[in-house]
């Protein structure tokens, strides 16, 4: 072994990868040479030196946190993908439901009446002016057209009879229709998640600008879905949508009573990317309230502060 | 010396199979890779960023993007080098981002008082470990991430090389000037250093 070698092998020893052979000519070449073994010696007080550094603690307090945060991720990721029905599914579900309606309606008519369709997960939304639809209705068999010419999309559902609604995102009676799936149409989580996700699709960022009514189905499920997860995913919807007062006001909102975190995460994101193009001086104030608030999750008072970092006042 | 996990082929095989029930969407499957590879990840974000709260925003992102991304995890890295390899892209993105963002200096968070008899003792070990972490910011960024996960997670020359995506010569050779960048620092400064010790 030659002098020129010592760092490197003085190196390899330190991180457990100097092989047996070159450790033995490493020993053999520091007993006879002097000059190697005091190299050798100030390689090694420096990587002691590194030492001194034990890392930053994971307090339990963090643990928790973390550990709470996977869950809801887990929770949010059990979601499933909505994706189209196979075109040949329809015709045979059809004819299954006039089937099984036929039975029911036999049997119906043979009983005394059923109580009427659960409440709304939220709020109500005004029900789009469909025949037989009421406040409370729900819409069955649902469909989804996808994106038709000129970016047309359509949506298929059944009330008393089948119907049809197609037209562009910015079509009043779409958008009508798509909040009142979203307010109205789930049944549990997961069906809700799926209505927002249309939604996102189709009123992002860049995408039409949001309807009133949209906007009033995502900010309703906001303040009141009882599920985080969903209220997570109407939090994202809304971030991707371009900013107005309403939207503002409903993320503030979050940001000051959800008690999901990830929501309130969310939230501070969305606001402080329009508190830089716009300064809002209820924004700022909210971020720095949640800054230095010692009762709020480890996570949001980072991100606040985080984001308080990134703006120009 | 500290280690990423511990590791050894049973920790591999049960870090895989965690993955494995991560993707079956098992809930106490992430919690038990949170638990047991949170706080590594903390140490080595807060080494890179030398900011304790964005440590720990990137811990729980790298556990956010495991769980969206179970699915893509090929098997050919050990789960712990995807882990710190997502670890080590947040932190890179968030180097850029502050780099890019005008900082306005707010009140720096509280950090947790020291009582009693430890408050000299950890007044030392936080003197020290800023004199630490002084040195490692005269550093680049690939020879700090090189040399911290040798040093601190005693991983391979082969497993930072897929952590950082480089080869194994491209991670010796930046360990080795990190080391040499030490060394003559340590030279120069003993004096002060050594009064840290």
């Amino acid at each position: 072994m030659e002098c020129r070698e010592l760092n490197e092998r003085i190196i390899d020893r330190l991180t457990g990868d100097l092989a047996p052979d070159s450790g033995r000519e490493l020993i053999a070449h520091l007993d006879s040479c002097s000059a190697c073994r005091t190299e050798a010696a100030a390689v090694e007080r420096a990587w002691a030196f590194l030492g001194e550094d034990a890392g930053a603690e994971a307090t339990p307090e963090f643990m928790r946190r973390g550990k709470a945060l996977v869950e809801e991720e887990m929770l949010r990721a059990r979601v499933r993908e909505f994706r189209p029905r196979p075109r040949w599914i329809r015709p045979a579900l059809q004819a299954a439901a006039v089937l099984a309606a036929a039975g029911l309606g036999y049997l119906a008519a043979n009983r005394r009446p059923t109580p009427a369709s659960p409440a709304p997960r939220v709020g109500p939304t005004p029900a789009p002016a469909i025949a037989g639809l009421g406040e409370n209705s729900r819409l069955s068999n649902l469909s989804y057209l996808g994106n038709g010419p000129n970016g047309r999309i359509g949506i298929g559902f059944d009330v008393t009879t089948r119907h049809q609604v197609e037209g562009s995102p910015a079509d009043p009676e779409v958008a009508k229709v798509l909040a009142y799936v979203v307010t109205h149409n789930g049944e549990n989580a997961g069906e809700t998640s799926r209505a927002i996700e249309l939604v996102q699709q189709h009123y992002g960022q860049g995408e039409a600008a949001p309807s009133p009514d949209i906007v009033a189905a995502l900010t309703a499920t906001l303040k009141r879905d009882p599920n985080p997860g969903v209220r997570k995913k109407a939090a994202d919807a809304l971030a991707g949508m371009r900013i107005t007062p309403e939207i503002r006001s409903a993320l503030l909102d979050a940001l000051r009573d959800d008690k999901n975190p990830a929501v309130r995460l969310v939230a501070i994101d969305r606001l402080a990317a329009a508190a830089k193009q716009e300064p809002d001086a209820r924004t700022i104030q909210s971020l720095r309230a949640k800054a230095v608030d010692p009762a709020e999750n480890g996570f949001v008072r980072a991100k606040a502060a985080s984001a308080l970092k990134t703006m120009e006042f | 010396m500290p280690t990423a996990s511990g590791h050894g082929e049973n920790t591999s095989a049960e870090d895989r199979l965690l993955l494995e029930r991560i993707r079956r969407g098992d809930t106490d499957g992430a919690a038990e890779l949170f638990e047991r590879y949170a706080p590594a990840l903390l140490r080595f974000a807060d080494r890179l960023l030398s900011d304790r709260a964005q440590a720990e925003e990137v811990s729980q992102e790298v556990f956010v993007k495991v769980i969206s991304r179970a699915h893509q995890y090929d098997g050919r890295a050990e789960v712990s080098s995807w882990l710190f390899a997502i670890a080590a892209n947040a932190c890179r993105d968030r180097r850029r981002r502050d780099r890019r963002a005008p900082v306005v200096p707010i009140e720096a968070l509280p950090e947790p008082a020291a009582r009693g008899e430890g408050v000299e003792r950890a007044l030392m070990d936080r003197e020290r470990r800023d004199s630490v972490r002084r040195a490692l910011a005269e550093l680049s960024e690939e020879q700090r991430e090189a040399l911290v996960l040798a040093r601190y997670h005693g991983l391979p020359y082969a497993e930072i090389a897929t952590v950082l995506g480089i080869s194994v010569g491209a991670v010796k050779t930046r360990i080795f000037r990190a080391v040499e960048t030490l060394k003559a620092r340590f030279s120069e400064g003993a004096a002060s250093w050594n009064a840290a010790n």
